[in-house]
């Protein structure tokens, strides 16, 4: 008895890994990738783009964990963000003499605002319905973007804040050659976001496997049956909120430890919000991986249509309506958002798996 | 005996209801202490007027709320659409020198031309957004809010291609600057007009809901969409209507608001959108006399409070809005 079940144990074990495969070399591709393209083909734009791609991984997957996983609506989520990217600016702008113990510093701080107000809104709003949460946090995001737009003695109103980072991250200096690549502040802010975005991502795959994960799952499947079964559904939901807003902020300490520069508009506009949206969407909602495409996808396109439109525009130089309609590039960033919402609301990985699984069953043999 | 508790319920909901408008009203002369008794009054004239113009806003928000439970985001986009078509038609105006010179009576006239087109424009744009977008995606809460999220998104890259992104000063009759004067508080034309425009659209709506078939079949559809769709009634034309009637109050608000602030810009809707929610979360979500109160409120605090803190203004609305959220969590005309 014993041993048949440890036969049928290692034979589920098997299976698990040769499932799991694809996936772990998948991953494993895509790591190596991010941490040679700085040797491969150091040009500044690439690594910036990569970076970006990165930095928005994080902050679209911990937002996937409160929108794809828990059902919840937040349009804070870029405030959370921002709040991170202006509070290791804030704190470094105003050092005299800028240290590394000031990044922690700026880290535990925007970790205890975030918490705070996420424990607040939380508090607020999800005592009555789901879509009051999604109307507080919008009026709060707007809100934040105002305060940044007007305390002007504080945050340098809409001309924003540039700083210097401090000791090995600063941008200037030089640390030797490697393979051509000059080893320099910049490349080492990278490799810190690289190894920040594997970190927090695994803690994220692992937070929607444990128990609470499935616990958070069942909410978003049935509210009611969840209760019925005995969870306190509004601290699970508390602990989702609280989670993403921690991880969102830290993703924006990182964003502004790239650019050295933050404005409200880079932060806390309402387009960040949308974007963040977009990139949940296209990847797939409840998927996690999906913010990694998303991600890519918006960012690579961010970067390259703006010139591609600008040389269709070149080639009939006199339409003023061609050339406005080149401008407003973001107008098609709305649209695919429409579409997709439409048409492809499971986005690119949950398409996919809907895809594997039909195609499974239909080579099951019909019993 | 079950008579008497419930004649005792009465009194003391009575009595409670009482105590609630008499701690609000108190609040409201609260700020007396700190301001003389002119002032006051103007600020007063102000915040209702303000209140007026986000009333007009928060109603059509509410309405398509109540009716449809989609939380319309577009709603900024066709606020900030509405205000640069009013816009347009003064600066058609104002091209043929009718504008600046205009006397009260006819500012008037130029007011009501730019009115019809705003709304004319939000509720077409409205019409379009129900049959093209919304309707694709009935019976998914979320992806309906989603969504409108991409189109208030579209909308404002549409407006940008058409009039660029600046702000514009928008041209305003003579006759609306000039004021009168009551026991030594100067009143503006325009926000008495402003008052008589909120005022009318209330009562209009509520004459539409109460008094008439069409808002009888409304209030059903908002009672219980299915058994309205049994009855016979199209209850598809009835979302439509109540949509573009939402979008083309929003658009009208935002010529209202371009005239007030004289100006425009695209993040215009934005801005209004902040003080169309608290309104709708004070008022409780689907009421449009909880709007109408909430609307006041709103416009009276933001005022008193940026005549003697101009910082904490926003704050204070917030802090209004998360009192009243720990008092009545559904607002204070929400139905339970």
């Amino acid at each position: 008895m014993t041993k048949q079940l440890t036969m049928e144990e290692q034979n589920k074990f098997k299976k698990k890994v040769t499932v799991n495969n694809p996936i772990v070399y998948i991953q494993m591709s895509v790591v190596i990738l991010f941490t040679i393209i700085p040797f491969i083909y150091p040009s500044f734009r690439l690594m910036d783009v990569m970076a970006k791609i990165l930095i928005f991984t994080i902050v679209v997957a911990s937002f996937d964990l409160l929108l794809g996983y828990t059902g919840i609506l937040s349009f804070a989520h870029g405030m959370f963000f921002g709040i991170g990217a202006y509070s290791v600016a804030l704190i470094l702008y105003y050092s005299s003499t800028p240290a590394w113990y000031h990044i922690v510093l700026a880290v535990i701080v925007s970790l205890l605002i975030s918490i705070a107000i996420a424990l607040i809104i939380s508090f607020f709003s999800l005592r009555v319905k789901a879509i009051f949460f999604a109307m507080l946090t919008l009026a709060l995001a707007e809100f934040a973007h105002i305060l940044g737009v007007q305390w002007t003695g504080l945050t340098g109103g809409e001309d924003g804040i540039s700083f210097v980072l401090p000791s090995i991250f600063n941008f200037n200096q030089s640390l030797g050659n490697l393979f051509n690549t000059q080893i320099n502040g910049r490349l080492i802010v990278y490799y810190l976001i690289l190894i920040c975005t594997i970190v927090l991502f695994a803690g994220l795959l692992r937070f929607i496997r444990s128990p609470l994960g499935r616990v958070l799952k069942s909410i978003r499947e049935n509210e009611q049956r969840t209760i019925a079964l005995g969870y306190q559904t509004f601290g699970y939901q508390i602990y989702s909120i609280v989670f993403s807003a921690a991880i969102a902020s830290l993703g924006g300490i990182l964003f502004a430890m790239w650019l050295c520069y933050v404005n409200p508009d880079s932060v806390f506009h309402t387009a960040i919000m949308v974007n963040i949206l977009l990139m949940v969407l296209i990847g797939g909602m409840g998927t996690l991986y999906g913010s990694i495409i998303g991600a890519g996808f918006l960012i690579i396109t961010e970067n390259w249509l703006p010139e591609l439109l600008k040389a269709i525009a070149a080639l009939t130089p006199d339409n003023l309506i061609v050339r406005s309609m080149a401008d407003r590039w973001q107008l098609y960033f709305g649209i695919l958002f429409v579409l997709v919402v439409i048409f492809f609301p499971k986005g690119v990985i949950g398409t996919t798996r809907s895809f594997l699984d039909q195609k499974q069953q239909k080579n099951k043999p019909l019993v | 005996m079950t008579m008497q508790t419930i004649a005792l319920n009465t009194d003391k909901n009575r009595v409670k209801t009482g105590f609630g408008w008499a701690i609000g009203i108190g609040l409201f002369l609260l700020p007396l202490i700190w301001i003389d008794l002119v002032t006051y009054l103007t600020l007063t004239v102000a915040g209702i007027s303000l209140g007026m113009l986000i009333f007009l806003i928060a109603s059509g928000l509410t309405l398509i709320f109540g009716l449809m439970v989609v939380l319309n985001l577009a709603h900024s986009a066709f606020f900030a659409f509405g205000a640069y078509a009013g816009y347009t038609v003064l600066n058609l105006f104002n091209s043929l020198g009718w504008i600046e010179t205009a006397s009260l009576s006819a500012g008037i006239l130029y007011l009501m031309l730019a009115l019809c087109t705003a709304g004319g424009v939000g509720a077409l744009l409205g019409v379009a957004t129900e049959k093209l977008v919304i309707k694709k995606v009935y019976g998914d809460h979320l992806m309906q809010l989603l969504v409108t999220v991409g189109v208030a998104f579209v909308i404002v890259e549409i407006l940008k291609i058409i009039w660029g992104v600046n702000d514009e000063v928008v041209p305003v009759p003579m006759g609306f600057q000039d004021s009168f004067i009551i026991y030594g508080v100067f009143v503006e034309y325009f926000r008495v007009i402003a008052i008589i425009i909120g005022v009318g659209v209330f009562a209009a709506l509520q004459f539409l809901l109460k008094k008439t078939k069409i808002g009888i079949i409304v209030r059903a559809g908002v009672e219980n969409r299915e058994i309205v769709k049994t009855t016979g009634y199209n209850i598809s034309l009835i979302f439509t209507s109540i949509f573009a009637l939402g979008a083309a109050l929003a658009s009208i608000g935002g010529t209202m608001m371009a005239i007030f602030n004289q100006a425009v810009d695209p993040g215009m809707g934005d801005q209004f959108l902040i003080f169309a929610l608290i309104v709708v979360i004070i008022g409780g979500m689907g009421s449009v006399t909880g709007s109408f109160v909430g609307a006041i409120i709103v416009g009276l605090s933001f005022n008193y409070v940026a005549f003697l803190v101009p910082k904490m203004a926003l704050g204070v609305n917030f802090m209004i809005m998360a009192v009243i959220l720990l008092i009545r969590p559904k607002g204070l005309f929400g139905k339970d």
